[in-house]
């Protein structure tokens, strides 16, 4: 996009904020009722709810892949139609949403305890109700909280954080126009505890003499989510005790 | 805080779509009062402010009046991120220059971010336009500037133009003036008041003018997706500023004239325009005349002509109906001397014939005539023939040479101001010696016999050669090029610098340095005088100059000696000399020449163009006398290798980075551009085969055979209209095109690698070599091919703009050399034209245009008795018959009646002509 | 009209039967009662009209887009109303099961257009721009998130919210030279004009359980349920369009009975829906 500047001379960004800002951060346990573990997430204007179901017996199109020693993790991703500025006529099983659901997929592969549920299937459903950028962040974040609300074992929280490079500033959190502002975009999930680095991503280009910065930023931007979806976590799990004394 | 904005677009393809963005309202926002010492910054003191204050202006205040708030009494100025949007949005060229004000530290210009700001967002009311909307953001952080400052006594000030906006900041008690009111009562710059811009009321009416009326931006827009305009950018010819060409957008469109005062309708040469298509039965032919306002002022086609070229079969032929986007600048000119001095208005006209007389108004008339000076355009009303402008700065006296040439190179956009000293803190100190561990990465090549052959007078040598021959009998070949990129690194404020200059300027009596003079003469200059910095590339090659292997390595060199061109050729002809530069530089010399056959036989051209070379008076500076160039032999020579050394780096760089490679590219040029060629060829009996590059290239050799009726110099006259049938040569990114060939070159591959020290790309292209060859650590933006295609572009805008300043520079000094002289000299009739005959003078490389229509004083005496035959290229002037390339005699002498366009005339003396030719 | 199936087992299913014979159903309701509406408009932004509705434990998003399009050849005056129905697998792993997703999702799709999409529910020509050239295109998108019973009459409680809720921008025609005209946005993103949703209907579905109707079915209702008639009903208590569903067979003097009894519901859920919506203040719900 010609002429877009991602960054003011004065330092901000086009929506107003600096550029190791997070966009606001609103998240939720819990919130449905049949699923076994259930969160809403909303980063700026990007809005996720995620459900799990599991763990279970896996279903009938699952049974070729069970396994003894461990589960199954199955993932879906889906859009609504009226989630993003133009209308989107297919919800799912387009290529990016089957990608999309292929990447989280990995990601949890490699952080829930598979061990210890042989023999199930552990479903992972996203929902994004409103698209503006680092969906796939997003969608990380709020699996995180659903699994934790499931009471899925994992050996750490995964947070997810996106960045890209603007006149030589990384900017943290991206949205929907500057991500298509064409600079490149690096997603990673990090387990923060345990300083690790479950998934990244590259989108378009980047010097090599950056990626060290731009990585560098991705993972603060982890952190303070991290920070975030701790503090959630506890206030839900008190709210929850309390409506047990009481009753 | 957080907001979001809501916004309806309506995208290309006519879906309409709701938009929502995240917009944050932030309370640590500087609002630029913090810290400011007031002493070190008196403010400007105003008349009708009483307290001390700061100014915010409005969007439209710095659109027009962008000359005053550059005045360096402009200062304390607030401007919001609002009037940076609506700029940005409105004008890219003043949002560049607001953007170099606001980065100037002494102008003390703060953008404030008044949209992010908590204190000054306000939200959008229902049933409100958007300008009013930005009109209210305005006034709201104005009240916030007054309640931050009332605690200092010190007030913000809105200046604003817009009456309405002016009434409600008065309402709301803010301080609201207009910029006219502001500027009059300033105290102690008078001289500000000249460079108000004026409003878009006409000055003077024109009774004898109506412009038609232009269309809105949204009907252009329609009509242009319709098709019944086409959008272009006017090109106004040189020879006839009332003429002009725009060449719609797309692919495969053709070319629209437009002709005439009314049709131009108050476009400006490279306006983005719309046009509508005359009926056919209105199509004209560009007229052949050579309208010159400086000798006829006011000349204008007639009717009657204008009539019978109708009847002819036209071109397309359109008119402006409305302007898409103005490309206004300052221009430079001369205040018309007619009407008193005491009077304030006057009329500008411009040095570059393309521009219209611009209307300005001053009270300096007195002091300003008879000065070089520049002056804007605001507007253009309806009723008013000529634009209106103002007044920015004066250069100097007319004639002056220091005037004329800061007139040449501001008419050229070239910088020629001195390094700033961020760029100077970036060189190392004078006294820079090759450090021991530089010495311990690069190869030694200090033993070897290497030497530079150059034109006199050079002092920035960018390149070295050297030949040994191996025991195995083939031949070790060297070129050797300044290795700038040691000092020059990417991103550095000297990079930027040398990027936006990008080419070094040659004057006749100036160089302006793409880089600082201490490392394009000293560090860089691969002198004879001790060890330097070198980017090499060595060749193998056998006796027959094929190339058996080739290497490039960075590298100290030690040159042997720095030749002049004639020097070499000395030491070469010179059979007592037998050292080790001397043998070298025969074998160079003997390499070239079948390497000089071999490029030829592939079809390169060998072109001509008339270059001279004055004699300056070394006390004055004033040019004695002038020579053309001579080509040696050693001319060829280090020529040859320089292509060879450029088609290698193509080649590597290409292979290596087959996406962001800097190329150079000469794209071939239709068939038709050749007709005139062809043509004048015809007339002495001279068939030009144009198929080719390569039939090109035999045709005009063969053509130097020596024939009967031919004289021997048109051979030379041919390769100088070959040239000109040519396109300009492109730098181009690799990763965006897939036309590589060179056509002049004949080259399936071509770059600039051998002069660093003045011009950028071939700094883009050692980087990429360096790269390549693991010398150096690729970057970011070496790998970024649209950075790279912006950078080319604006290189291939700088090489023009500095090939049309040496030209008006040479213009300039054959003037001054012809000052009080008048000579009869031998010349070749170069084109002809309808009214006119282009004269080409081989001893001063003068070309000018010795008009049929006129007597010898410049009275016009008509075209009745002119008969032009177009193909034929001949006209019959009261009986006597002037073809093209025919020998004729001129007398020269330099006219001064203009003080603006000081010229040369010429004369035809011989054949005599009735009526025509002086007595 | 489930989307899977909820094994019950034939005690449980006769104990439900039997609690709706004594007007006193599992969750403590009376046959003709619904269960707790929770409602919320305006949820998606970037959407021209947006609802949410939770009913018991259904939950589904309602978000309406316009778009220019072109009017059918034979109505060249009027605009278009598209349904667009979508199961998230949120709601039910079962929704992964693309063949059953789609005919529970068609069955819903297909009901909307018979009862909506038509000049009675709405005045479609109001949608229209330049007649035979430009209409707007109301997408209404429907996004199930969790599946409790009923999604028919809570669905069309969320069209009806989303629909009042939408903004058409308020488009400009301008005539171009040659006849062709121009559509041009207002500047300003507020000035919209809203669909008359006086005469859109709201769906009620009876079922008919054991020896009596119910309204407002949990899914262990819906599984024991014999035949149900779903009807869309106006605030003034017209029926538009009528179907009858699963597998049982009904009395003709039930269908009436059931008929009655679906619209005295139908214009009480009207009143309470327009109760909900002028007190609907934001931020009442668990998200968004």
């Amino acid at each position: 996009m010609a002429g877009l500047e991602l960054i003011s001379d004065q330092g901000y960004r086009i929506d107003g904020r600096k550029p190791t800002e997070l966009r606001q951060i609103r998240c939720r346990l819990g919130v449905f009722t049949q699923a076994d573990g259930s969160s809403y997430v909303e980063q700026g204007n990007t809005k996720v709810l995620a459900s799990i179901y599991g763990p279970h017996e896996p279903s009938s199109n699952m049974r070729s892949k069970i396994s003894h020693d461990k589960c199954i993790i199955n993932c879906e991703y889906s859009q609504a139609s009226f989630s993003s500025a133009e209308r989107k006529h297919r919800p799912r099983g387009d290529r990016k949403s089957l990608d999309m659901a292929a990447h989280i997929k990995q990601t949890f592969e490699s952080c829930i305890h598979t061990t210890l549920y042989p023999r199930s299937q552990i479903d992972i459903f996203l929902q994004i109700l409103q698209s503006d950028g680092s969906n796939y962040c997003a969608c990380v974040n709020a699996a995180t909280l659903a699994i934790v609300d499931a009471g899925i074992a994992m050996k750490d929280y995964v947070c997810a954080c996106s960045a890209s490079l603007a006149k030589g500033t990384t900017l943290v959190d991206i949205n929907h126009v500057e991500e298509s502002a064409g600079c490149a975009e690096l997603s990673a999930a990090v387990m923060p505890k345990l300083n690790k680095i479950v998934y990244s991503e590259l989108n378009g280009r980047l010097h090599e003499d950056e990626i060290g910065k731009v990585l560098d930023s991705v993972v603060l931007g982890c952190n303070d989510m991290f920070a975030v979806m701790e503090r959630t976590v506890r206030e839900h799990v008190e709210e929850t005790v309390s409506n047990f004394t009481h009753s | 805080m957080l907001k979001s904005k809501v916004l309806m677009v309506k995208t290309r393809s006519g879906k309409i779509l709701k938009i929502v963005r995240e917009h944050y309202l932030r309370d640590d926002i500087d609002n630029g009062l913090n810290g400011v010492d007031l002493d070190d910054h008196p403010m400007l003191e105003n008349d009708l402010i009483s307290s001390e204050h700061y100014i915010i202006p409005d969007t439209n205040v710095v659109l027009k009046q962008m000359d005053v708030l550059e005045h360096s009494c402009m200062r304390n100025v607030i401007i919001l991120q609002t009037v940076m949007r609506e700029t940005k949005h409105r004008s890219a060229p003043i949002y560049k220059r607001l953007r170099t004000i606001t980065q100037n530290k002494d102008k003390k210009f703060h953008v404030f971010t008044n949209e992010h700001s908590i204190d000054t967002w306000c939200e959008r009311r229902p049933k409100e336009s958007s300008n009013d909307y930005n009109d209210r953001f305005i006034r709201v952080a104005t009240q916030f500037y007054n309640e931050c400052l009332s605690e200092r006594n010190q007030k913000a000030v809105l200046l604003t133009n817009d009456k309405a906006n002016c009434d409600l900041a008065k309402k709301e008690g803010l301080l609201a003036v207009t910029v006219e009111d502001y500027v009059r009562n300033i105290v102690g710059f008078p001289e500000l008041l000249d460079k108000l811009a004026k409003a878009d009321e006409a000055m003077e009416v024109d009774k004898s003018i109506s412009y038609p009326e232009h269309l809105k931006l949204s009907q252009l827009q329609t009509g242009i997706k319709s098709g019944r305009f086409k959008q272009g950018k006017l090109n106004i010819s040189r020879q006839n500023y009332l003429e002009g060409k725009v060449l719609p957008q797309g692919e495969g469109s053709k070319e629209i004239l437009i002709q005439g005062r009314m049709h131009l309708n108050r476009a400006v040469n490279e306006d983005i325009v719309a046009v509508e298509m005359l009926p056919e039965n209105q199509w004209s032919l560009p007229s052949d005349v050579i309208l010159d306002v400086s000798v006829q002022p006011g000349a204008e086609i007639s009717e009657s002509h204008a009539e019978d070229l109708k009847k002819k079969h036209g071109i397309p032929t359109g008119k402006v109906v409305g302007i898409i986007k103005r490309s206004w600048r300052s221009y430079c000119g001369i205040l018309e001397s007619f009407g008193s001095p005491d009077m304030t208005r006057h009329l500008f006209t411009p040095a570059e014939r393309r521009i219209p007389r611009i209307r300005i108004e001053t009270r300096q008339a007195k002091l300003l005539i008879g000065q070089r000076i520049v002056v804007a355009i605001d507007s253009w009303p309806r009723f008013s023939k000529y634009p209106q402008g103002h007044f920015v700065k004066a250069l100097g006296e007319i004639g002056d040479k220091d005037t004329e040439n800061k007139v040449l190179l501001l008419e050229h956009d070239v910088a020629h101001e001195p390094f700033s000293q961020a760029v100077l803190n970036c060189l190392p100190s004078a006294n820079w010696s090759i450090p021991d561990e530089e010495l311990r990465k690069r190869e030694d090549l200090r033993g070897l016999p290497i030497c530079s052959v150059d034109p006199p007078g050079c002092t920035d040598i960018d390149d070295c050669l050297h030949l040994r021959e191996w025991t195995d009998g083939n031949l070790e070949v060297g070129v050797h090029i300044a290795d700038v990129t040691h000092f020059i690194r990417p991103g550095t404020a000297l990079d930027i610098e040398a990027r936006s200059r990008g080419t070094t300027v040659y004057l006749c009596d100036k160089r302006i340095d793409m880089v600082p003079e201490l490392l394009s003469s000293n560090l860089c200059s691969l002198r004879d005088d001790g060890d330097r910095l070198a980017f090499s590339c060595i060749w193998v090659m056998n006796h027959n100059a094929e190339i058996i292997s080739t290497r490039f390595c960075k590298s100290v060199i030690r040159s042997k000696a720095s030749m002049t061109y004639a020097q070499a050729q000395m030491l070469i002809d010179d059979a007592t000399q037998n050292d080790d530069v001397t043998i070298g530089l025969r074998g160079l010399n003997k390499l070239a020449k079948i390497l000089k056959a071999r490029r030829t036989l592939n079809g390169a051209l060998s072109l001509s163009s008339p270059e001279v070379r004055f004699h300056v008076d070394s006390e004055t500076h004033d040019p004695i006398d002038l020579e053309t160039k001579k080509l040696r032999d050693t001319n060829s020579m280090v020529e040859e290798f320089m292509l060879l050394a450029n088609c290698s780096v193509a080649e590597k760089i290409q292979k290596e980075f087959s996406d962001c490679a800097v190329l150079r590219r000469h794209p071939e040029p239709p068939k038709s551009n050749f007709d005139v060629l062809v043509n004048a060829a015809r007339t002495r009996g001279l068939e030009l085969s144009i198929n080719t590059s390569r039939e090109l290239a035999l045709s005009l050799d063969e053509a130097e055979k020596p024939a009967e009726n031919v004289h021997p110099y048109i051979s030379v006259l041919l390769r100088i209209l070959a040239t000109r049938c040519m396109y300009q040569a492109v730098y181009f990114c690799s990763g965006l095109e897939s036309d590589f060939r060179h056509y002049g070159l004949a080259a399936p591959i071509y770059t600039h690698f051998t002069s660093p020290i003045r011009r950028y790309s071939d700094i883009m292209v050692h980087r990429l070599l360096a790269a390549s060859i693991g010398a150096d650590s690729t970057f970011s933006d070496l790998l970024n091919k649209q950075e790279i295609q912006q950078i080319c572009n604006n290189l291939n805008f700088r090489h023009r703009m500095a090939q049309y300043a040496q030209r008006a520079s040479v213009a300039l000094h054959t003037q001054m050399f012809f000052r009080g002289k008048m000579v009869d000299e031998q010349g070749f009739i170069i084109v002809v034209r309808k009214n006119a005959v282009q004269v080409l003078i081989p001893k001063y490389g003068l070309e000018g245009t010795v008009f049929l229509d006129r007597d010898h004083q410049g009275n016009a005496v008509g075209t009745s008795n002119l008969e032009y035959n177009e193909d034929a290229c001949e006209i019959v002037a009261n009986g006597v018959l002037l073809k093209v390339f025919d020998e004729v005699t001129v007398q020269i002498s330099h006219d001064a009646s203009n003080i603006q366009h000081q010229r040369i005339n010429l004369h035809l003396m011989k054949p005599k002509i009735e009526g025509i030719s002086a007595p | 009209m489930s989307l899977f199936g909820n094994n019950l087992s034939d005690a449980e299913k006769c104990f439900i039967i039997h609690g709706i014979q004594d007007d006193f159903r599992t969750d403590g309701r009376s046959c003709d009662n619904y269960r707790t509406i929770e409602l919320a408009v305006n949820v998606l932004t970037n959407t021209h009209g947006s609802s949410k509705v939770r009913l018991g434990n259904t939950e589904l998003l309602v978000g309406v887009k316009v778009e220019l399009g072109k009017p059918e050849k034979a109505t060249p005056d009027e605009g278009r109303i598209e349904f667009h129905v979508d199961c998230s697998p949120n709601a039910t792993p079962a929704a992964q099961r693309k063949a059953a997703n789609k005919d529970f999702v068609n069955n819903i799709e297909s009901m909307l257009v018979r009862t909506y999409a038509n000049k009675i529910a709405i005045d479609l020509t109001s949608l229209c721009i330049i007649k035979g050239k430009m209409c707007w295109i109301v997408h209404v998108d429907v996004l199930i998130l969790e599946c409790g019973g009923n999604i028919l009459d809570c669905t069309s409680l969320g069209v009806k919210s989303a629909l009042q809720d939408t903004g058409i921008p308020r488009v400009v025609v301008k005539s171009g030279d040659e006849g062709e005209e121009e559509v041009e946005l207002p500047d300003d993103p507020f000035d919209v004009q809203h669909i008359s949703v006086n005469n859109v209907p709201i769906l009620v579905t009876v079922s008919f359980v054991g020896t009596r109707h119910i309204i407002d079915a949990t899914v262990e209702e819906e599984s024991c349920c014999s035949a149900s008639v779903v009807m869309g009903v106006t605030r003034r208590g017209r029926i538009l369009g009528v179907r009858k569903q699963c597998g049982g067979s009904l009395n003709p003097e039930t269908l009436v009975e059931m008929l009655e009894f679906g619209k005295k519901s139908g214009r009480q859920l009207h009143v309470a829906l327009d109760k909900m919506l002028k007190s609907y203040e934001k931020g009442t719900t668990g998200y968004l």
